[in-house]
């Protein structure tokens, strides 16, 4: 404990338990040092530690070590700050690997594409005393799409008939976003439903997490691309339809018969996407725009605007 | 357009390699033809380096890859019967490339087969020779493929896919 954090709290968080007070660190590499209580000193305020953050994976929390939610002394803000981790991981897309990588410098560039663009997470990026680029992140409020999907009570039919085109007019303005990035030549490099944000008080779509990023300069927007693709096949199936999935809401062995490999993800080979099958009140148009990645597809979208030119259209046709 | 005047589009492939030489098969010391090679150059990303110098001599590699198999090219060509004043071989920067000389003409390199189509239309190319790498669909979604998207793309003139 220094005495400069112990004064820097009894002067601007006086609630805070004093015991806990740690140390101001101004070279960040050694994050996992960096703890509850500690000072991140970033452009001349100081940010303190009250946790790591964490990702929900398989229903466990995943720390995020190197992520840290703070308050900042002399505003009282709460912020995320993300300090460099690098780190390179090969990902599965079916049969294929694709190297991955954390670039905090990618996303500091986005951030100050997007700043103002509310259709992504704000921030701004700055570098310690030993040059280690440091992200500012606000903090949203909300919860992810996903969430938001699985906690719509209705069945499939009622959901689609009356909260789907809601949901799809938003996915769309999600989707203009990741053109707008592709358009300034970044990829997200993470595209997930549970990296689009919903906003408590706007219901706002916001992307978040744009660290990642791949060696795939033969194709370099095909990932985002299958994001999207992917996150169309949940909204529109409220939730991923798998035989397994299938079979748990009451689709018959009969049901299953009728599919065939074609119907399903070219990647993901266990993912229903031709969801027409299943659900046949789902028009043809909008059926179409998702058979566009599955096994049995010839023709790929090559942009986001490709896709939307054959999205937009569908919501003129939906609803009860 | 003038079908005897061709584009092999190569990269530092073996597919790139089959198809330069099935083009120095067909045209052999035919005096009409005219043969382009030409080498649209694809970096990995800055971000995926950890310092300046490790991408520019990661990318100082492969343009040397591609330069080398452009000689390669143009000596299967010659092999072959082609006569050396007509062959001319074109290498396209990245616009990303941290080699590139400034004001040099460049590719952004989001769509190559688009730019190659640009070049194809623009400068009369009647015939492009392209390798196929033979790959499954679930590749072909993720890494695209450009052969594929040129015989999608072409009109008015002729491709040979060679794979």
């Amino acid at each position: 404990m220094t005495q400069q954090v112990r004064d820097l709290v009894e002067k601007y968080y006086p609630n805070f338990p004093i015991r806990h007070s740690g140390k101001i660190y101004r070279d960040t590499t050694e994050f996992m040092n960096i703890s509850y209580g500690d000072v991140i000193f970033i452009d001349g305020l100081h940010y303190m530690v009250l946790r790591d953050e964490v990702e929900r994976r398989f229903g466990i929390d995943d720390p995020k070590y190197w992520v840290k939610r703070c308050k900042v002394l002399e505003t009282g803000e709460r912020k995320i700050v993300k300090l460099v981790f690098y780190e390179k991981f090969p990902i599965t897309f079916g049969n294929t690997k694709i190297l991955c990588h954390r670039s905090p410098e990618k996303e500091a560039r986005i951030l100050d594409i997007v700043r103002g663009d509310m259709r992504f997470m704000q921030g701004f990026s700055s570098h310690d005393d030993v040059n280690n680029n440091m992200r500012v992140i606000d903090i949203i409020r909300g919860r992810s799409l996903d969430i938001e999907v699985h906690g719509i009570e209705e069945g499939h039919e009622t959901y689609f008939m009356e909260s789907f085109p809601v949901i799809l007019e938003k996915f769309i303005g999600a989707c203009e976003a990741i053109g707008f990035l592709h358009g300034h030549g970044e990829k997200h490099g993470d595209v997930r439903r549970d990296h689009i944000w919903i906003k408590s008080k706007t219901k706002e779509y916001c992307w978040i997490d744009f660290d990642y990023t791949y060696d795939f300069s033969q194709n370099p927007f095909a990932l985002d691309l299958f994001g999207l693709g992917n996150i169309l096949i949940f909204i529109v199936g409220k939730g991923d339809c798998t035989v397994g999935s299938m079979l748990e809401k009451g689709f018959t062995e009969d049901d299953m018969d009728r599919l065939s490999r074609d119907d399903f993800s070219i990647i993901f080979q266990h993912r229903l996407v031709n969801l027409r099958k299943i659900y046949p009140y789902i028009p043809e148009k909008l059926n179409n725009v998702m058979l566009h990645f599955s096994l049995g597809s010839n023709v790929y979208y090559d942009t986001v605007d490709e896709m939307l030119d054959d999205l937009r259209p569908c919501l003129d046709i939906l609803g009860p | 357009m003038n079908p005897k005047k061709i584009l092999i589009a190569v990269d530092a492939s073996e597919n790139a390699l089959r198809a330069v030489e099935y083009t120095g098969e067909i045209v052999g010391n035919s005096e009409e033809f005219h043969i382009e090679l030409l080498t649209i150059e694809r970096f990995s990303d800055r971000d995926l380096f950890a310092t300046d110098e490790e991408w520019k001599e990661k990318c100082g590699e492969r343009q040397q890859a591609y330069k080398d198999f452009l000689a390669k090219a143009r000596q299967i060509l010659i092999d072959r019967g082609v006569l050396e004043g007509n062959i001319l071989e074109r290498y396209i920067d990245s616009c990303k490339s941290p080699l590139r000389p400034p004001s040099h003409e460049c590719s952004i390199g989001t769509n190559i087969a688009q730019e190659i189509m640009n070049i194809i239309k623009d400068e009369g190319f009647g015939t492009v020779v392209i390798g196929r790498r033979g790959v499954s669909k679930e590749v072909e979604f993720l890494f695209g493929s450009v052969s594929t998207k040129i015989v999608h793309y072409a009109k008015g003139c002729t491709v040979w896919v060679v794979s």
